[in-house]
């Protein structure tokens, strides 16, 4: 479906590799890890986890009595989004385009907040629970802050579809300028869920890396035949989405076009993903965007690092691209900034941009000795210079079978 | 430390208020409180005198009334 054309017009990023686009690229282009132990939890119940968390100080840049009224995760967000409106020029005197709308993904909201208020009411066995508590751990926490800190009045929409949240944001965006119900979107994703209580629940479920030989940064190894698992990460990540019009106006810099967005579900089961499921989303992405695989030339996966996972992804890229799968560059950045969930999509779309942008190609690092199941030409170690790069896909696929993928071309 | 000082001293410390608009007869709305931090600034009241306000008590507008309030709760508490 043909509409009007839309391009990521600024990018923020408050990341485990820090904030700054072009750095951060810089250490993922040089296959450095930004995943470390961190003692977590309580001095009697803690443990040492490996994640990707962030030293995050907002600042003078959020006011500290509007922190109080902001989860981690909303406050990440409101800093990328600030980094964002500075990077494209739509920020006035603390203030972005107020016609704009918000469109941010997020898994767990206010996750710490939570945990607060059930230990309150089951450790400490009072029912005096802080009167901020709801309000804080609402999903939609995110995109209303973003939305009242720079004074955005158009709609703004909360997508919470686990590890695909931001890369549905940013798909539903793009679909919202290119059909022409708005001009300009501020999309992207938030995620804070590194509060013991929520790496405990992820233990639980038994897909998380163990620390390898090599150390914490080698843990996370996607494609890889000693992979055990994902490494969980935090932050958040907004692409600035203009019509062409609108850029063009006001002489906006193009980063990089946004042509495709494909959308599917599995229909099979709650954390088992299906080759089926995940090739029709690739199908539906390319298909919306007029393109053929023999277009694309690298493809960010998603690709966490669990044993499962990761085949299961190379067979759906090698049906829904045929021969044209063993062309294609493809790699999982998640080897180094970890799994964002709800804002992965985000971090990993913005980070397929600045790829395109510079025709360098981000590796999977920790790639030693690949698993025969996945043979396709995974970058792995450092990037390389890819100089006819045009097309880039960017794969996000969550727990409850909904997958994304969002087409990318050079502006 | 009295009920006002306490008060002056959150509104500083927490809420970011600029200490020389503080004043007795300043309001909570003047100084930049809605109906939510309203609630959350009691919360650290009752938290530090171990009192309980009552809903129908919190009809306070200035600081002096509020501090006169607390007073008057620690007052029956320690009768």
């Amino acid at each position: 479906m043909r509409g009007r054309r839309v391009f990521v017009t600024g990018l923020g990023f408050v990341s485990p590799h820090g904030e700054d686009p072009a750095a951060i690229f810089e250490r993922l282009f040089l296959g450095e890890s930004a995943i470390r132990t961190v003692r977590t939890g309580t001095p009697e119940m803690g443990a040492d986890v490996l994640l990707a968390s962030i030293d995050f100080e907002p600042g003078d840049r959020i006011g500290k009595a509007d922190r109080l009224l902001m989860a981690r995760a909303a406050q990440l967000a409101v800093v990328a989004t600030r980094n964002a409106l500075e990077d494209s020029g739509l920020m006035t005197r603390g203030r972005g385009p107020e016609e704009a709308a918000v469109y941010m993904g997020c898994g767990l909201g206010g996750a710490e907040i939570l945990q607060e208020s059930y230990r309150t009411y089951s450790a400490r066995q009072s029912r005096r629970v802080r009167p901020t508590t709801i309000p804080l751990i609402m999903a939609s926490g995110p995109a209303s802050q973003v939305s009242m800190s720079f004074g955005i009045r158009g709609p703004a929409h909360t997508y919470s579809i686990a590890c695909a949240s931001s890369s549905v944001a940013i798909g539903e965006a793009f679909r919202s300028i290119r059909d022409g119900y708005i001009d300009v979107v501020l999309a992207g994703g938030a995620e804070a869920m590194l509060n013991d209580g929520s790496v405990a629940a992820w233990q639980g479920l038994g897909v998380l890396a163990k620390e390898h030989a090599d150390g914490a940064g080698a843990s996370c190894r996607p494609f890889d035949l000693e992979r055990t698992g994902l490494v969980l990460g935090e932050g958040a990540a907004t692409l600035i989405l203009e019509s062409e019009d609108r850029a063009m106006a006001r002489g906006a810099h193009l980063l990089v076009e946004i042509v495709g967005f494909g959308a599917s579900s599995d229909a099979h089961k709650l954390t088992e993903p299906s080759v089926d499921g995940q090739e029709r989303a690739i199908r539906n992405a390319l298909e919306d965007a007029g393109l053929t695989a023999e277009d694309v030339g690298y493809i960010n996966v998603h690709a966490t690092g669990t044993p499962t996972g990761d085949p299961v992804e190379i067979e759906a890229i090698k049906r829904a691209f045929g021969p044209a799968a063993q062309a294609v560059a493809i790699s999982s950045t998640k080897s180094m900034h970890g799994h964002l969930v709800g804002a992965s999509g985000a971090l990993e779309c913005g980070i397929t941009a600045l790829a395109l942008d510079k025709r360098r190609i981000p590796p999977t690092a920790n790639l030693t000795v690949a698993d025969p199941a996945c043979d396709l030409d995974c970058v792995p170690g450092v990037g390389r210079d890819a100089p006819d790069l045009e097309v880039a896909l960017s794969n996000s696929f969550a727990f409850g079978g909904s997958n994304a993928t969002l087409v990318l071309r050079r502006a | 430390m009295t009920p006002y000082a306490f008060l002056a001293e959150v509104l500083s410390e927490k809420y970011d208020v600029d200490p020389t608009t503080i004043s007795p007869e300043a309001t909570l709305t003047e100084l930049g409180l809605d109906s939510l931090t309203v609630v959350e600034l009691l919360f650290d009241v009752e938290d530090e005198f171990e009192i309980e306000i009552p809903e129908e008590r919190a009809t306070f507008e200035t600081l002096a009334e509020a501090a006169a309030l607390v007073e008057e709760l620690l007052r029956a508490k320690g009768a």
